[in-house]
């Protein structure tokens, strides 16, 4: 676990001290306010449902989370500490964890920096505290999961142009699949299977103020998946 | 100690080590030479357990690389051709970020960081972020990483490029201190660097081994000739010019073949390739004969030098006609 942490130390060290970290929250908390404050009238609404602010959050983070996972793999290969870091005593889950971990963090704080919104609503209204609750820990999930495909998609890419924009296109997709069964009007099983890959899908049973233990289970499950992959990459590439 | 048997390793097909075997004892620098793309990197890259050999076996300590990469990348500091270094971070950072990934914590850490940035001269730029650093000073960083936990096995890829002539001096006194208690391996380019920091060579040609050896017994077994320089001029009567030096030449025995004939200082000077004798222990009887040879043909000697062979003219001669003699 120290190695872990002594991996997700360096890194946020390095988000930080670069634009990325700060872009992303700034990014994060502009975007997702904006779009509550103005697009969707929220004060002229007078309705005290913050459903459109959390709505819209696994849209924001399909963007966001390749943004920072777009170095942890594709730059180290192109500073050469890559090797450094492959020749240093870690196993390759232990590298993956820790940046994973540190991504997650600051992922958390532009969350933690979020906090304002629901607290400006609750003047409107009575707000139920396990709504929001529920809401903020289907966030979390979701960018758990966004970020560990975001560095798995990094694992991949050659620089990190290609580690965002395939980041991006592949959340987009996994965000935005459940509406082509809704778009074409499809019932019946392929619905279901479309249904089931999508995180925005997943996502919208916390949005109000449902933890289901099968949404539970998805999120860990594609996190696990692709940390493991991500890992997966790191071993394959030794043989080849 | 270092053994590595029967190493292969190709990439996408391309085989980059052909079937290397050699091993390294503690207390021994071993220096890896070959021109670019002979499979120095390839090998290193081996031995640290950043790829595994496509066939063969390494062992570090005993323990195979393959079996378990961990355990081997505690043992071994590396410095990677390329010098890893995270530009934001300044030197202090970057050796405790290396600490901590080597488990080192508290006074152990304190200590072994003032013991490497003591050995590579980083004092004047400790708190200076790496990006404004030189490249000697980042050689020398990269060099602290990999010497920081102390390991009994230490690989270096061409561990003094871009450094300059005092740099390179006191580093490569660095490397001969720690290969009198440790392992080493070090690549290089560079012969004067084999010839004053390794106590034995592997030359490398196209993913194999060409030589293998001490740096000066490679030369005796590659030898094969023994090279006498001579210069001479006529004793008296008409001064001696290269095509009667050619002619008396032809009487000399065990002349295998004659350098060009250049006149220097009012005498001839020439290098001659003499057979090789049968037994070493007759070590002077090329030089005896070239001087009786010289004294019956009515010659004077003012200079008669036996030429060693050096790293330089063997690794020419290795790698670029491939295979031994």
């Amino acid at each position: 676990m120290s190695k872990v942490l002594a991996v997700a130390k360096r890194e946020l060290r390095s988000s930080f001290n670069s634009p990325v970290a700060y872009a992303v929250i700034l990014g994060f908390l502009v975007f997702t306010s904006a779009w509550l404050y103005f697009v969707r009238g929220f004060i002229a609404a007078n309705q005290a449902d913050l459903r459109p602010y959390f709505g819209v959050m696994p849209i924001v983070l399909a963007f966001l989370a390749p943004a920072l996972t777009m170095r942890s793999w594709a730059e180290e290969r192109r500073l050469g500490t890559y090797e450094l870091l492959l020749t240093m005593p870690f196993t390759e889950g232990q590298l993956v964890a820790g940046k994973f971990l540190a991504s997650l963090a600051v992922a958390a704080l532009a969350l933690l920096l979020s906090l304002p919104v629901p607290l400006s609503a609750s003047l409107l209204g009575s707000f139920d505290a396990g709504v929001i609750a529920a809401q903020y820990l289907g966030i979390l999930l979701e960018a758990a999961a966004a970020l560990a495909v975001g560095q798995w998609v990094s694992s991949l890419a050659k620089n990190q142009v290609s580690a965002f924009l395939g980041g991006v296109l592949l959340l987009l997709a996994l965000v935005l699949v459940d509406r082509i069964a809704a778009f074409l009007q499809i019932g019946g099983l392929l619905a279901s299977l479309l249904n089931w890959l999508s995180l925005a899908f997943h996502f919208d049973a916390f949005s109000r103020g449902v933890v289901d233990t099968r949404d539970l289970a998805y999120f860990a499950a594609v996190s696990a998946a692709a940390l493991y992959l991500s890992s997966w990459n790191l071993s394959r590439r030794k043989w080849s | 100690m270092i053994e590595a048997r029967e190493l292969r390793k190709s990439y996408d097909g391309v085989e980059a080590v052909k079937g290397v075997s050699f091993s390294v004892e503690t207390g021994t620098v071993l220096g890896l030479l070959g021109p670019n793309g002979a499979g120095k990197t390839t090998i290193m890259k081996v031995l640290t357990g950043y790829h595994f050999p496509s066939s063969g076996t390494a062992l570090v300590d005993g323990v195979d690389v393959t079996e378990d990469p961990v355990a081997v990348k505690s043992r071994v500091g590396y410095l990677p051709e390329m010098v890893p270094l995270y530009q934001d971070m300044t030197p202090s950072e970057y050796l405790d970020f290396a600490a901590e990934a080597r488990g080192l914590e508290g006074p152990a850490r304190k200590s072994a960081k003032e013991r490497a940035v003591e050995a590579c001269g980083l004092k004047p730029v400790y708190s200076r972020p790496v990006e404004q650093l030189s490249k000697g000073y980042r050689q020398r960083l990269g060099l602290a990483q990999a010497i920081l936990h102390d390991p009994p096995i230490l690989i270096l890829d061409e561990p003094t490029t871009g450094l300059d002539p005092n740099q390179i001096i006191e580093i490569r006194s660095l490397i001969r201190d720690l290969g009198k208690e440790k392992t080493v391996i070090l690549s290089t380019h560079i012969l004067q660097e084999v010839e004053a920091v390794c106590g034995s060579v592997v030359i490398l040609n196209e993913g194999r081994i060409a030589a293998s050896g001490a740096p000066g017994e490679i030369g005796e077994a590659l030898k094969g000739e023994e090279r006498i320089r001579i210069r001479a001029k006529a004793a008296s009567g008409p001064a001696l010019d290269a095509a009667r030096l050619g002619s008396l030449l032809a009487s000399l025995p065990g002349l295998r073949s004659v350098g060009s004939i250049e006149a220097e200082g009012g005498a001839l000077s020439v290098e001659l390739a003499m057979q090789p004798r049968a037994e070493p222990a007759a070590g002077d009887a090329s030089a005896e004969a070239v001087f009786d040879w010289a004294v019956g043909r009515g010659l004077k000697l003012l200079e008669l030098e036996r030429r060693r062979l050096s790293l330089e003219e063997i690794f020419v001669k290795l790698t670029s006609e491939g295979e031994l003699p």
